[in-house]
């Protein structure tokens, strides 16, 4: 075992902070991996932070602080709960939950985990800015959270929460002193947690080194050095896995797909998650606030045919609002019928109406997509007037639900049906169609309430089939999780884009 | 015979004019004062016309409250011209206030970056004056060979794309060949190639103004009668002919290296180069408003040092910029 690092009183200043550094460094190391390259990931966005609780985006960010940081539950790829830090959780009643916290965990600078540090861990998340990012609180309805014991923290939800594990898979907890005594930038820029690897060094706007953490409680992950590294650009990056620089590339859209295949690599890909669609505004232009309008469009569009040539047939069309495994796989997707559609149409005495279909260049293949929708609906009698928007402009649109009438968008990367589902609930923020239906808002109710999970299974479902028929978007496809990767390295990704390194190994 | 080609006779006019100089440097200083607030204006209100940053931070589904409570941490919820005044007393006081994106102080934020994209731009500088200077003599005096490569570089230069031929470059000479690395982290052999790609359009400009002036240079008496007093000729065309077309090549030069500092941005994105360039569009991209007034700012501040230093070159050059001769007529060696 690797000597304890000192436990350090008082505030941290940044001598104590390099002697902790330091400290770090004298370690033991593997020798035996001295002589294999680093692992190296990138990115096409810069590492903006390192702070645990200001996660801006999956990746770079977040897989970085999934790599240096634990949270009390860890998100399975495939959306089931892992413990972590807590060791075990009950729900004591419907609103109180117990979270037994994992013995013997220190942080990198040598703290001890306990209750009362997670309780300040959750405290910091509700604080500006960082509440902005951590939405702990404000989405599993938190409203107070005890140390009980030195390894028993209860949290309290102001009604029953069926998504407070969810919400604690994105809440990482630090080292309280650290946070506490340290100047916020600092954190931000020298992160210390209790995860699987250590932080070595931060070239802002280059790149982020990492070192397995021999004295991780669930043993040193098999990769002792990794880098993530941004290259903005996809050409680049493909040039440099083909040169064997890089290990692990994200961001490929399946037009690119097949320039990853060189000797020393290759694509790999999973299902995705992020559901992509064409939103339809129902508190723009009249006739989208019909059912039979709606469905129409659904009607108008072949979605097979786009995936099979735009997307190259790397991903397969929506099977429901929920994604798989927790789906109804009775639902059926819309059928092709430009004659059905047409019916439709005519039947809601809405034929024939213009129609504003907005994108932006946030989504590779987003003017493509809609030219190729835009020309199936006006196969059907409409007249659909395409508009290209700046990403930002495009984004406060969407959140002042501004768009008059269709636009290209993909609803976030996650498997919780609860989760998934409040966007289509009439009050939620982020509803940006405008959907609303009191029937599916009741029943949303009913479920979050309900504590047997198979009676809010069934819940779910019947609110799943409800949004499903009302047809609040075209819905198109998952949006392809393609990877390119070198030979070198074992690892399958995750459809949510979090690269967990400390899963993967190299090849023998 | 024009009194030119004896400039020896003439008593030099530097000490004479010192006290016309520093006036002029002063006019000069402050004109660069109106233009760096000019900047800090224009960009202060453009990056504020792109809309509200506090939607592009936070997820979509975050609540009022929060959307609120940022603004006020960011200081988004001031009156505009308040905000701009602030800005401004603590610009001058070195404080850029704090980036948005990365929660850290702008100016160490920027200068941290700054080095790498200087270290890029003077090497792409000393590429195209190195190499431009040279080819447009040559291809001036000479013709032929030199010539002929000349109007293919400048060509090229001119016409080609720096992140297309940025990524040609990675693509024949990193993955192809193997002679260089593919990424821009290390040493010099790591600079090559995106020191190359920016410099290709300077070297190009540079060459071909050097050509047209030597061209027209070397047809005047003073060059005909330096050969006449039997000097050998690369004295005539290096020496003579060259010191004539130097003041409009630096006061180029000047504008080049300012140049060199903006297209940095596209190269600094192609090969993933950690600059000042980067940088900034990734302030714009997010609204990080301080950041990107920040990175402007300084940019913009080096852009005006440069041209004062070629103004204040040219003078030492050409002594009658400095005492505002307008006589025509050929300088010196």
């Amino acid at each position: 075992m690797p000597p304890a690092l000192p436990v350090r009183s008082g505030p941290i200043t940044r001598r104590s902070f390099n002697a902790t550094l330091a400290a770090a460094a004298l370690l033991p190391r593997p020798t035996a991996a001295a002589s294999i390259a680093p692992v190296v990931i990138t990115s096409d966005e810069d590492v903006t932070t390192l702070d645990p609780h200001l996660i801006r985006n999956n990746h770079p960010i977040g897989s970085l602080i999934w790599s240096l940081f634990d949270s009390l539950v860890r998100r399975r790829p495939d959306g089931t709960h892992e413990p972590r830090l807590a060791t075990g959780w009950s729900q004591v009643s419907p609103t109180v939950w117990h979270f037994t916290l994992r013995p013997g965990v220190t942080f990198h600078d040598g703290e001890r985990l306990d209750a009362a540090g997670v309780v300040f861990n959750f405290n910091r998340m509700n604080q500006a800015p960082w509440n902005g990012e951590c939405q702990l609180w404000q989405q599993s309805g938190l409203v107070a959270c005890a140390a009980l014991d030195p390894l028993t923290v209860a949290l309290t939800t102001a009604a029953p929460s069926s998504t407070l594990l969810y919400w604690l898979e994105e809440a990482f907890i630090g080292p309280t002193a650290y946070l506490r005594d340290t100047a916020p930038e600092l954190v931000g820029s020298h992160p210390i947690g209790s995860g699987p690897y250590l932080f070595v060094s931060w070239q802002r706007g280059s790149q982020v080194t990492l070192r397995a953490n021999p004295a991780y409680w669930g043993g040193a992950p098999p990769i002792r050095d990794v880098v993530f590294r941004a290259v903005p650009e996809l050409s680049a990056r493909l040039d440099e896995l083909k040169g064997g620089s890089i290990d692990l590339l994200t961001g490929l859209d399946p037009d690119s797909a097949a320039l990853a295949v060189s000797p020393v690599s290759g694509v790999r890909q999973v299902r995705g998650l992020r559901k992509m669609h064409v939103g339809i505004a129902q508190h723009g232009i009249a006739p989208l606030r019909d059912r039979l309008v709606r469905q129409a469009l659904n009607h108008a569009v072949d979605v097979q045919l786009m995936v099979d040539t735009l997307q190259r047939g790397t991903t397969t069309r929506l099977l429901s609002v929920i994604n798989p495994p927790n789906n109804d796989p009775a639902l059926q997707p819309f059928a092709y019928d430009p004659q059905q559609a047409r019916a439709l149409l005519h039947q809601s005495g809405h034929a024939g109406f213009a129609v504003e279909l907005a994108f932006d260049g946030r989504y590779a293949d987003a003017q493509e997509t809609c030219e190729a929708v835009g020309s199936f609906l006006e196969a059907v009698g409409l007249h659909p007037v395409l508009k290209a928007y700046e990403s930002g402009h495009f984004a406060e649109t969407l959140r002042a639900r501004g768009f008059p009438g269709l636009y290209f968008y993909g609803f976030a990367a996650q498997i919780e049906p609860l989760v998934e589902l409040v966007v289509f609930t009439g009050s939620a923020i982020d509803n940006a169609s405008g959907y609303d239906n009191p029937a599916v808002d009741a029943v949303m109710r009913q479920a979050a309430d309900v504590t047997d999970a198979d009676a809010r299974a069934a819940l779910v479902r019947q609110a799943e089939g409800m949004i499903w028929n009302d047809a609040p978007w075209i819905y198109l496809w998952y949006l392809p999780a393609l990877y390119g990767s070198s030979h070198r390295l074992e690892y399958t990704p995750r459809p949510d884009d979090y690269v967990e390194i400390y899963r993967a190994r190299l090849a023998a | 015979m024009s009194d030119t080609t004896l400039p020896s006779l003439k008593p030099s006019p530097r000490r004479a004019t010192s006290p016309l100089r520093s006036r002029a440097l002063r006019a000069r200083v402050s004109h660069a004062l109106a233009v760096l607030f000019g900047v800090s204006l224009l960009t202060f209100l453009v990056a504020h016309a792109t809309g509200d940053p506090v939607t592009l931070l936070l997820p979509a589904n975050a609540p009022e409250a929060t959307r609120i409570a940022l603004a006020h941490h960011l200081g988004l919820d001031q009156p505009l011209p308040v905000q701009y005044g602030l800005f401004l007393l603590h610009a001058l006081q070195g404080d850029f206030g704090r980036s948005f994106l990365y929660g850290q102080p702008v100016a160490p934020l920027v200068l941290q970056t700054l080095p790498a994209t200087l270290e890029l731009a003077a090497a792409a500088f000393c590429i195209a004056l190195l190499v431009g200077l040279p080819l447009g003599v040559l291809s001036a005096s000479r013709g032929g060979v030199a010539s002929a490569a000349l109007q293919l570089l400048s060509m090229l230069g001119l016409a080609m794309p720096a992140f297309w031929l940025g990524l040609m470059l990675v693509l024949v000479f990193a993955v192809q060949l193997h002679l260089l690395p593919v990424d821009s982290s290390g040493g010099v052999s790591h600079l090559v190639l995106p020191a190359l790609t920016l410099s290709l359009l300077s070297l190009a400009r540079i060459s071909r103004l050097v050509r047209s002036g030597m061209q027209e240079i070397l047809d005047r008496d003073f060059i005909r009668t330096a050969r006449a007093r039997g000097l050998p000729e690369w004295r005539v065309v290096w020496v003579h002919g060259l010191r004539n077309v130097l003041v409009p090549v630096v006061t180029m030069a000047g504008m080049e290296l300012g140049d060199l500092l903006s297209s940095a941005v596209v190269v600094e994105v192609v090969f993933a180069w950690p600059g000042i360039g980067r940088l900034s569009v990734e302030a714009l991209g997010a609204r990080d408003f301080p950041l990107l007034q920040g990175t402007v700012f300084i940019a913009g501040l080096g852009f005006v040092l440069i041209n004062l230093l070629a103004d204040i070159l040219c003078a030492r050059i050409d002594p009658r910029i400095a005492s505002g001769a307008t006589s025509s007529g050929s300088i010196a060696p």
